[in-house]
Protein backbone atom coordinates (compact mmCIF):
# COMPACT_ATOMS: atom_id res chain seq x y z
CA UNK A 1 0.00 0.00 0.00
CA UNK A 2 0.98 3.87 -0.99
CA UNK A 3 1.01 6.49 1.29
CA UNK A 4 1.69 10.02 0.10
CA UNK A 5 2.57 12.93 2.30
CA UNK A 6 1.62 15.71 0.91
CA UNK A 7 2.80 18.87 2.86
CA UNK A 8 1.21 22.76 2.17
CA UNK A 9 3.55 25.51 0.35
CA UNK A 10 4.00 27.55 3.98
CA UNK A 11 6.27 26.90 7.33
CA UNK A 12 5.59 23.26 9.04
CA UNK A 13 5.55 23.44 12.42
CA UNK A 14 4.22 19.86 14.75
CA UNK A 15 0.69 20.57 13.96
CA UNK A 16 0.87 20.95 10.53
CA UNK A 17 3.24 18.03 10.16
CA UNK A 18 0.76 15.68 12.25
CA UNK A 19 -2.16 17.68 9.42
CA UNK A 20 -0.45 16.05 6.80
CA UNK A 21 0.38 13.01 8.10
CA UNK A 22 -3.37 12.56 8.68
CA UNK A 23 -4.22 13.41 5.11
CA UNK A 24 -2.92 10.08 4.32
CA UNK A 25 -2.46 6.30 5.57
CA UNK A 26 -0.63 6.20 8.64
CA UNK A 27 3.57 6.26 7.21
CA UNK A 28 4.44 2.70 9.31
CA UNK A 29 0.79 1.05 7.70
CA UNK A 30 2.38 1.64 4.09
CA UNK A 31 4.89 -0.34 2.26
CA UNK A 32 5.52 2.75 -0.08
CA UNK A 33 5.75 6.71 1.76
CA UNK A 34 6.16 9.66 -0.05
CA UNK A 35 6.66 12.98 1.46
CA UNK A 36 6.00 15.39 -1.00
CA UNK A 37 7.33 19.21 -0.47
CA UNK A 38 6.01 21.79 -2.58
CA UNK A 39 7.41 24.91 -3.92
CA UNK A 40 7.16 27.21 -0.60
CA UNK A 41 7.43 24.38 1.77
CA UNK A 42 9.59 25.43 4.44
CA UNK A 43 10.18 22.79 7.40
CA UNK A 44 10.92 24.01 10.91
CA UNK A 45 14.28 22.44 13.06
CA UNK A 46 11.13 20.49 15.71
CA UNK A 47 9.46 19.23 12.44
CA UNK A 48 12.65 18.31 10.30
CA UNK A 49 13.88 16.09 13.20
CA UNK A 50 10.69 14.27 13.68
CA UNK A 51 10.83 13.73 9.91
CA UNK A 52 14.54 12.37 10.34
CA UNK A 53 13.73 9.91 12.94
CA UNK A 54 10.46 8.82 11.06
CA UNK A 55 12.17 8.31 7.85
CA UNK A 56 14.84 6.26 9.33
CA UNK A 57 12.02 4.08 11.37
CA UNK A 58 10.09 3.64 8.24
CA UNK A 59 13.65 1.96 6.75
CA UNK A 60 14.14 -0.21 9.58
CA UNK A 61 11.10 -1.65 9.29
CA UNK A 62 11.80 -2.14 5.35
CA UNK A 63 9.21 0.06 3.95
CA UNK A 64 10.21 2.22 1.38
CA UNK A 65 10.47 5.83 1.50
CA UNK A 66 11.09 8.70 -1.01
CA UNK A 67 11.18 12.29 -0.04
CA UNK A 68 10.26 14.87 -3.17
CA UNK A 69 11.25 18.32 -3.17
CA UNK A 70 10.00 20.14 -6.16
CA UNK A 71 12.20 22.67 -5.37
CA UNK A 72 15.02 21.35 -5.62
CA UNK A 73 17.91 22.49 -3.94
CA UNK A 74 16.38 26.53 -3.73
CA UNK A 75 14.32 25.76 -1.09
CA UNK A 76 13.52 23.38 1.86
CA UNK A 77 15.49 21.04 0.50
CA UNK A 78 18.70 23.52 0.43
CA UNK A 79 17.88 24.35 4.04
CA UNK A 80 17.80 20.93 5.10
CA UNK A 81 20.93 20.34 3.90
CA UNK A 82 22.91 23.23 5.72
CA UNK A 83 21.29 21.35 8.85
CA UNK A 84 22.94 17.95 8.05
CA UNK A 85 19.42 16.60 7.62
CA UNK A 86 20.74 14.47 4.77
CA UNK A 87 23.88 13.09 6.68
CA UNK A 88 21.90 11.38 8.98
CA UNK A 89 18.96 10.13 6.86
CA UNK A 90 19.12 6.36 6.19
CA UNK A 91 20.57 5.80 2.63
CA UNK A 92 17.95 3.73 1.50
CA UNK A 93 15.58 6.87 1.06
CA UNK A 94 15.42 7.57 -1.92
CA UNK A 95 15.08 11.78 -2.46
CA UNK A 96 14.13 13.49 -5.51
CA UNK A 97 15.57 15.22 -7.67
CA UNK A 98 18.27 13.63 -6.24
CA UNK A 99 20.12 13.73 -2.46
CA UNK A 100 22.77 16.74 -2.36
CA UNK A 101 26.51 16.58 -4.30
CA UNK A 102 27.44 17.82 -1.12
CA UNK A 103 26.76 18.14 2.64
CA UNK A 104 25.95 21.78 3.37
CA UNK A 105 26.48 20.98 7.15
CA UNK A 106 30.01 20.19 6.40
CA UNK A 107 30.80 22.77 3.97
CA UNK A 108 29.52 25.50 6.01
CA UNK A 109 30.11 23.96 9.12
CA UNK A 110 31.48 26.95 11.76
CA UNK A 111 30.82 29.65 9.06
CA UNK A 112 27.62 30.54 10.11
CA UNK A 113 26.90 31.05 13.91
CA UNK A 114 23.41 31.41 13.54
CA UNK A 115 22.69 27.91 11.72
CA UNK A 116 22.27 24.77 13.78
CA UNK A 117 23.42 21.97 12.84
CA UNK A 118 21.05 18.46 13.75
CA UNK A 119 23.20 16.97 16.37
CA UNK A 120 23.33 13.09 16.63
CA UNK A 121 22.31 11.30 19.83
CA UNK A 122 24.11 7.61 20.23
CA UNK A 123 24.55 6.06 23.79
CA UNK A 124 27.58 3.85 22.39
CA UNK A 125 28.99 7.32 21.03
CA UNK A 126 28.26 9.90 24.11
CA UNK A 127 29.33 13.88 22.58
CA UNK A 128 30.25 15.29 25.93
CA UNK A 129 30.34 18.37 24.17
CA UNK A 130 26.58 18.42 22.90
CA UNK A 131 24.93 20.64 24.95
CA UNK A 132 27.29 23.37 24.51
CA UNK A 133 28.19 23.04 20.78
CA UNK A 134 23.99 23.45 20.48
CA UNK A 135 23.63 25.98 23.06
CA UNK A 136 26.23 28.13 21.34
CA UNK A 137 24.27 29.54 18.69
CA UNK A 138 21.99 31.45 20.99
CA UNK A 139 25.31 33.01 22.07
CA UNK A 140 25.69 34.87 18.46
CA UNK A 141 21.95 35.12 17.77
CA UNK A 142 20.17 36.48 20.93
CA UNK A 143 23.58 38.38 21.74
CA UNK A 144 21.85 41.82 22.05
CA UNK A 145 19.31 40.55 24.40
CA UNK A 146 19.80 41.13 28.42
CA UNK A 147 19.32 37.54 29.58
CA UNK A 148 21.34 36.03 26.87
CA UNK A 149 23.35 34.36 29.96
CA UNK A 150 19.60 32.98 32.07
CA UNK A 151 18.82 31.94 28.67
CA UNK A 152 21.62 30.05 27.47
CA UNK A 153 21.65 27.98 30.86
CA UNK A 154 17.92 27.25 30.49
CA UNK A 155 19.09 25.79 27.10
CA UNK A 156 22.11 24.11 28.37
CA UNK A 157 20.16 22.31 30.98
CA UNK A 158 16.79 21.23 29.08
CA UNK A 159 19.79 19.30 26.54
CA UNK A 160 21.40 18.25 28.73
CA UNK A 161 18.51 16.21 30.59
CA UNK A 162 16.51 15.64 27.48
CA UNK A 163 19.48 13.89 25.69
CA UNK A 164 20.82 12.19 29.44
CA UNK A 165 17.20 10.73 29.47
CA UNK A 166 17.40 8.95 25.85
CA UNK A 167 20.59 7.23 26.94
CA UNK A 168 18.51 6.61 30.42
CA UNK A 169 15.49 5.52 28.49
CA UNK A 170 14.85 4.98 25.58
CA UNK A 171 16.56 1.36 24.86
CA UNK A 172 16.87 1.78 20.99
CA UNK A 173 19.62 0.66 18.75
CA UNK A 174 18.28 3.75 16.15
CA UNK A 175 19.92 7.12 16.95
CA UNK A 176 17.97 10.13 18.56
CA UNK A 177 18.47 13.60 17.30
CA UNK A 178 18.81 16.92 18.77
CA UNK A 179 18.69 20.92 17.38
CA UNK A 180 18.20 24.50 18.42
CA UNK A 181 17.01 27.11 16.27
CA UNK A 182 16.36 30.93 16.83
CA UNK A 183 13.89 32.39 14.45
CA UNK A 184 12.49 35.97 13.75
CA UNK A 185 15.34 37.96 14.78
CA UNK A 186 15.82 36.16 18.11
CA UNK A 187 12.43 36.59 18.73
CA UNK A 188 11.66 32.92 18.66
CA UNK A 189 14.09 30.09 19.97
CA UNK A 190 13.05 26.41 19.67
CA UNK A 191 14.52 23.71 21.77
CA UNK A 192 13.83 19.79 20.27
CA UNK A 193 14.86 16.46 20.87
CA UNK A 194 13.93 13.27 19.25
CA UNK A 195 13.95 9.65 19.63
CA UNK A 196 12.90 6.29 18.38
CA UNK A 197 12.95 4.16 21.26
CA UNK A 198 10.11 3.26 23.75
CA UNK A 199 7.44 6.25 24.30
CA UNK A 200 7.71 7.68 27.73
CA UNK A 201 4.84 6.08 28.30
CA UNK A 202 5.96 2.38 27.65
CA UNK A 203 8.55 2.59 30.26
CA UNK A 204 6.75 4.62 32.93
CA UNK A 205 3.02 3.30 33.03
CA UNK A 206 4.61 -0.45 33.98
CA UNK A 207 6.51 1.07 37.05
CA UNK A 208 4.13 3.60 38.81
CA UNK A 209 1.27 0.43 38.79
CA UNK A 210 4.08 -0.58 41.60
CA UNK A 211 5.28 2.88 42.76
CA UNK A 212 3.02 5.09 42.60
CA UNK A 213 -0.48 3.44 42.45
CA UNK A 214 -2.56 6.79 42.60
CA UNK A 215 -0.88 8.20 39.55
CA UNK A 216 -1.63 4.73 37.78
CA UNK A 217 -5.27 5.59 37.59
CA UNK A 218 -4.33 8.93 35.43
CA UNK A 219 -4.77 9.44 31.30
CA UNK A 220 -1.60 9.44 29.82
CA UNK A 221 -1.89 13.29 29.10
CA UNK A 222 -2.87 14.14 32.78
CA UNK A 223 0.36 11.83 33.63
CA UNK A 224 2.39 13.53 31.30
CA UNK A 225 1.48 16.84 32.88
CA UNK A 226 2.61 15.52 36.23
CA UNK A 227 5.40 13.87 34.42
CA UNK A 228 6.96 17.49 33.83
CA UNK A 229 5.12 18.91 37.00
CA UNK A 230 5.92 16.69 39.80
CA UNK A 231 9.43 14.56 38.13
CA UNK A 232 8.14 11.21 37.81
CA UNK A 233 10.40 8.07 37.36
CA UNK A 234 10.13 4.68 36.84
CA UNK A 235 13.41 3.92 39.52
CA UNK A 236 11.31 5.23 42.23
CA UNK A 237 10.50 9.22 43.94
CA UNK A 238 13.69 10.42 44.52
CA UNK A 239 14.35 10.04 40.67
CA UNK A 240 12.75 12.04 37.48
CA UNK A 241 13.98 15.80 38.78
CA UNK A 242 15.43 16.12 35.28
CA UNK A 243 12.43 16.60 33.14
CA UNK A 244 10.59 18.38 36.22
CA UNK A 245 13.62 20.85 35.73
CA UNK A 246 13.53 21.29 32.56
CA UNK A 247 9.95 22.32 32.83
CA UNK A 248 10.47 24.82 35.51
CA UNK A 249 13.41 26.64 33.53
CA UNK A 250 11.41 26.98 30.24
CA UNK A 251 8.43 28.45 32.49
CA UNK A 252 10.82 31.46 33.55
CA UNK A 253 10.61 32.06 29.59
CA UNK A 254 7.00 31.39 29.12
CA UNK A 255 7.86 28.69 26.82
CA UNK A 256 5.24 26.06 25.69
CA UNK A 257 6.68 22.23 25.99
CA UNK A 258 5.31 19.80 22.81
CA UNK A 259 5.25 16.11 23.06
CA UNK A 260 4.37 13.37 20.67
CA UNK A 261 4.18 10.05 22.00
CA UNK A 262 3.90 7.37 19.14
CA UNK A 263 0.17 8.53 18.51
CA UNK A 264 -0.67 11.42 20.64
CA UNK A 265 0.68 14.84 20.91
CA UNK A 266 0.05 16.75 23.96
CA UNK A 267 0.64 20.55 24.06
CA UNK A 268 1.41 22.39 27.15
CA UNK A 269 0.93 25.69 27.47
CA UNK A 270 2.11 27.57 30.65
CA UNK A 271 -0.83 29.20 32.88
CA UNK A 272 0.69 30.74 36.37
CA UNK A 273 4.18 29.95 36.38
CA UNK A 274 3.15 25.90 36.09
CA UNK A 275 2.08 23.17 33.69
CA UNK A 276 -1.30 22.28 34.02
CA UNK A 277 -3.73 19.66 32.87
CA UNK A 278 -6.60 22.18 32.16
CA UNK A 279 -3.99 24.23 29.76
CA UNK A 280 -2.98 21.06 28.17
CA UNK A 281 -4.15 20.29 24.46
CA UNK A 282 -4.04 16.93 23.32
CA UNK A 283 -4.00 14.93 19.56
CA UNK A 284 -4.85 11.69 20.41
CA UNK A 285 -5.31 8.77 17.29
CA UNK A 286 -2.14 9.97 15.55
CA UNK A 287 -0.05 8.55 12.92
CA UNK A 288 2.16 6.22 14.48
CA UNK A 289 5.97 7.50 15.16
CA UNK A 290 8.04 5.36 17.33
CA UNK A 291 9.58 7.09 20.61
CA UNK A 292 9.12 10.54 22.27
CA UNK A 293 9.92 13.87 20.55
CA UNK A 294 9.90 17.00 22.65
CA UNK A 295 10.31 20.82 21.98
CA UNK A 296 10.16 23.87 23.89
CA UNK A 297 9.39 26.48 22.49
CA UNK A 298 10.87 29.78 23.81
CA UNK A 299 8.40 33.15 22.86
CA UNK A 300 10.81 35.73 23.99
CA UNK A 301 9.68 39.09 23.13
CA UNK A 302 11.74 41.71 22.08
CA UNK B 1 32.45 29.82 59.53
CA UNK B 2 32.90 26.76 62.42
CA UNK B 3 36.55 27.18 64.01
CA UNK B 4 37.01 23.29 63.07
CA UNK B 5 38.80 22.42 60.20
CA UNK B 6 37.03 21.47 57.13
CA UNK B 7 38.82 19.26 54.63
CA UNK B 8 38.37 21.41 50.88
CA UNK B 9 37.46 19.20 48.23
CA UNK B 10 37.79 20.65 44.33
CA UNK B 11 34.57 19.20 43.02
CA UNK B 12 36.56 19.81 39.09
CA UNK B 13 39.49 17.68 40.29
CA UNK B 14 37.15 14.43 40.13
CA UNK B 15 35.74 15.31 36.89
CA UNK B 16 37.10 14.94 33.07
CA UNK B 17 35.61 18.24 31.81
CA UNK B 18 34.22 21.27 33.54
CA UNK B 19 30.68 20.50 32.60
CA UNK B 20 29.07 17.94 34.01
CA UNK B 21 25.67 16.77 33.01
CA UNK B 22 24.31 13.21 33.08
CA UNK B 23 23.48 10.34 35.27
CA UNK B 24 26.31 7.92 34.06
CA UNK B 25 28.79 10.49 34.23
CA UNK B 26 27.72 11.51 37.56
CA UNK B 27 27.60 7.87 39.36
CA UNK B 28 31.75 7.83 37.48
CA UNK B 29 32.79 11.09 39.54
CA UNK B 30 31.16 10.15 42.48
CA UNK B 31 32.91 6.82 42.74
CA UNK B 32 36.01 9.36 42.94
CA UNK B 33 34.32 11.53 45.56
CA UNK B 34 33.65 8.55 47.37
CA UNK B 35 37.35 7.37 47.54
CA UNK B 36 38.71 10.82 48.40
CA UNK B 37 35.85 10.48 51.55
CA UNK B 38 36.93 7.19 52.45
CA UNK B 39 40.58 8.41 52.40
CA UNK B 40 39.91 11.15 54.83
CA UNK B 41 37.82 9.22 57.86
CA UNK B 42 38.97 11.65 60.24
CA UNK B 43 37.46 14.49 58.71
CA UNK B 44 33.72 15.11 59.15
CA UNK B 45 33.45 18.77 57.14
CA UNK B 46 33.91 18.64 53.31
CA UNK B 47 33.65 21.94 52.29
CA UNK B 48 33.15 21.31 48.34
CA UNK B 49 34.48 24.16 45.94
CA UNK B 50 32.73 24.42 42.95
CA UNK B 51 35.33 26.66 41.41
CA UNK B 52 36.46 25.56 37.44
CA UNK B 53 32.97 23.89 37.18
CA UNK B 54 31.46 25.68 34.57
CA UNK B 55 27.87 24.07 34.12
CA UNK B 56 25.97 20.75 36.13
CA UNK B 57 22.59 19.73 35.18
CA UNK B 58 20.81 18.59 37.70
CA UNK B 59 20.81 14.98 37.11
CA UNK B 60 24.39 14.96 37.43
CA UNK B 61 24.01 16.82 41.15
CA UNK B 62 22.09 14.37 42.02
CA UNK B 63 24.57 11.49 41.11
CA UNK B 64 27.44 13.48 42.74
CA UNK B 65 26.99 16.29 45.63
CA UNK B 66 23.14 15.19 46.88
CA UNK B 67 24.11 11.71 46.65
CA UNK B 68 27.49 11.77 48.54
CA UNK B 69 25.79 14.13 50.87
CA UNK B 70 22.62 11.84 51.81
CA UNK B 71 25.00 8.78 52.06
CA UNK B 72 27.00 10.70 54.81
CA UNK B 73 23.66 12.20 56.45
CA UNK B 74 23.85 12.07 60.26
CA UNK B 75 28.27 11.21 60.59
CA UNK B 76 29.71 13.18 57.50
CA UNK B 77 28.53 16.87 56.14
CA UNK B 78 29.30 18.60 52.86
CA UNK B 79 28.61 22.18 52.21
CA UNK B 80 29.22 24.33 49.20
CA UNK B 81 31.57 27.04 48.53
CA UNK B 82 32.55 29.54 45.91
CA UNK B 83 29.69 28.49 43.95
CA UNK B 84 27.85 31.68 42.32
CA UNK B 85 26.20 30.99 38.82
CA UNK B 86 22.58 31.26 39.06
CA UNK B 87 21.61 27.89 37.01
CA UNK B 88 24.27 25.95 38.83
CA UNK B 89 22.52 27.21 41.85
CA UNK B 90 19.12 26.28 40.78
CA UNK B 91 20.06 23.03 39.58
CA UNK B 92 21.22 21.60 42.72
CA UNK B 93 18.32 23.22 44.83
CA UNK B 94 16.67 20.83 42.60
CA UNK B 95 18.28 17.94 42.79
CA UNK B 96 19.09 17.99 46.35
CA UNK B 97 14.77 19.18 46.67
CA UNK B 98 13.84 15.72 44.79
CA UNK B 99 16.21 13.78 47.11
CA UNK B 100 15.22 15.34 50.23
CA UNK B 101 18.61 16.52 50.94
CA UNK B 102 19.68 19.59 52.42
CA UNK B 103 23.10 21.56 51.17
CA UNK B 104 24.16 24.70 52.87
CA UNK B 105 26.24 27.33 50.35
CA UNK B 106 28.45 29.41 52.15
CA UNK B 107 29.67 32.75 50.59
CA UNK B 108 32.02 34.52 53.15
CA UNK B 109 30.46 34.27 57.17
CA UNK B 110 26.99 33.90 55.81
CA UNK B 111 25.04 30.95 54.36
CA UNK B 112 21.94 30.00 52.01
CA UNK B 113 20.09 26.56 51.84
CA UNK B 114 19.55 24.65 48.82
CA UNK B 115 17.79 21.24 48.86
CA UNK B 116 15.49 20.19 51.23
CA UNK B 117 14.33 23.03 53.77
CA UNK B 118 13.65 22.92 57.28
CA UNK B 119 9.23 21.96 58.06
CA UNK B 120 7.69 24.97 60.28
CA UNK B 121 8.53 22.71 63.51
CA UNK B 122 12.23 23.14 62.84
CA UNK B 123 12.65 26.46 60.87
CA UNK B 124 13.14 28.00 64.11
CA UNK B 125 15.48 25.70 65.71
CA UNK B 126 17.50 25.73 62.20
CA UNK B 127 18.05 29.72 62.00
CA UNK B 128 19.02 29.14 66.03
CA UNK B 129 21.85 26.81 65.05
CA UNK B 130 22.97 28.85 61.98
CA UNK B 131 23.48 32.15 64.21
CA UNK B 132 26.16 29.75 66.26
CA UNK B 133 29.07 26.98 65.67
CA UNK B 134 27.74 24.91 67.83
CA UNK B 135 24.62 24.69 69.90
CA UNK B 136 22.27 22.60 72.66
CA UNK B 137 19.50 21.49 73.15
CA UNK B 138 19.29 23.23 76.89
CA UNK B 139 20.47 26.52 74.78
CA UNK B 140 17.37 26.60 72.48
CA UNK B 141 14.69 25.84 75.02
CA UNK B 142 16.02 29.04 77.15
CA UNK B 143 16.13 31.13 74.31
CA UNK B 144 13.24 30.53 72.86
CA UNK B 145 11.18 28.86 75.88
CA UNK B 146 11.16 25.32 75.22
CA UNK B 147 10.84 22.78 77.35
CA UNK B 148 14.55 20.75 76.79
CA UNK B 149 13.00 17.68 75.71
CA UNK B 150 10.91 19.31 72.82
CA UNK B 151 14.06 21.69 72.15
CA UNK B 152 16.27 18.18 72.24
CA UNK B 153 13.27 16.59 69.55
CA UNK B 154 13.55 19.52 67.32
CA UNK B 155 17.49 19.42 67.19
CA UNK B 156 17.80 15.84 66.57
CA UNK B 157 15.41 15.91 63.37
CA UNK B 158 17.48 18.36 62.11
CA UNK B 159 20.06 15.81 62.39
CA UNK B 160 18.32 13.41 60.91
CA UNK B 161 17.72 14.96 57.90
CA UNK B 162 21.16 16.31 57.32
CA UNK B 163 21.13 19.64 58.44
CA UNK B 164 23.62 19.30 60.93
CA UNK B 165 25.93 17.13 62.79
CA UNK B 166 26.08 16.47 66.20
CA UNK B 167 28.77 14.95 68.60
CA UNK B 168 28.02 13.29 72.36
CA UNK B 169 29.40 16.09 74.75
CA UNK B 170 28.81 16.33 78.62
CA UNK B 171 26.40 18.83 79.96
CA UNK B 172 26.87 20.57 82.99
CA UNK B 173 24.98 18.06 85.11
CA UNK B 174 27.46 15.81 84.48
CA UNK B 175 25.33 13.81 81.81
CA UNK B 176 25.31 13.47 78.11
CA UNK B 177 24.14 15.89 76.19
CA UNK B 178 24.28 16.43 72.67
CA UNK B 179 26.10 19.02 70.85
CA UNK B 180 24.59 20.15 67.65
CA UNK B 181 26.78 21.96 64.95
CA UNK B 182 26.11 23.45 61.43
CA UNK B 183 27.62 22.43 58.48
CA UNK B 184 30.38 24.96 57.29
Amino acid sequence: MRGIVNFPAMWIDSSRLETALAGTQSPHESHDVEFVFPVGCKIMVDCAIRLLSLANQLITATHRVQLNFDEGEAGTMGYLNRMGFFDHLAPEVEVLPSRPLYSGAKLHRGNNSQLVEIARINKDARDIELPTRLTDAISHACSSRADVDQLKGAAWTIFAELIDNIFAHSETRLDGYAALQVYSGGNRLSVAVSDSGLGIMQTLRPAIRAEFPKLAKLSDVDLLVEVFRQGISRHGSDRGCGLKGCAAKAIKFNATLDVRLPNQRVLLKPARGAYEPNRAYCSEGLALIWGTHITFAFGLGT
Amino acid sequence: MNEMVATKLSLRAFMDHSEGWGRSQGREVYQRLLRFVEENPGTTVFQISMEGVRRLDISFASETIVELARRYRRSKGFCLVDLHDPDMIENIDAAGEKKEQPLLVWHGQSASLLGLKPTGGTREAFQFSMGRTQSRASELAVQKSLSIANASMKFKQLWEQGFLLRREGTAESGGVEFVYRRIG
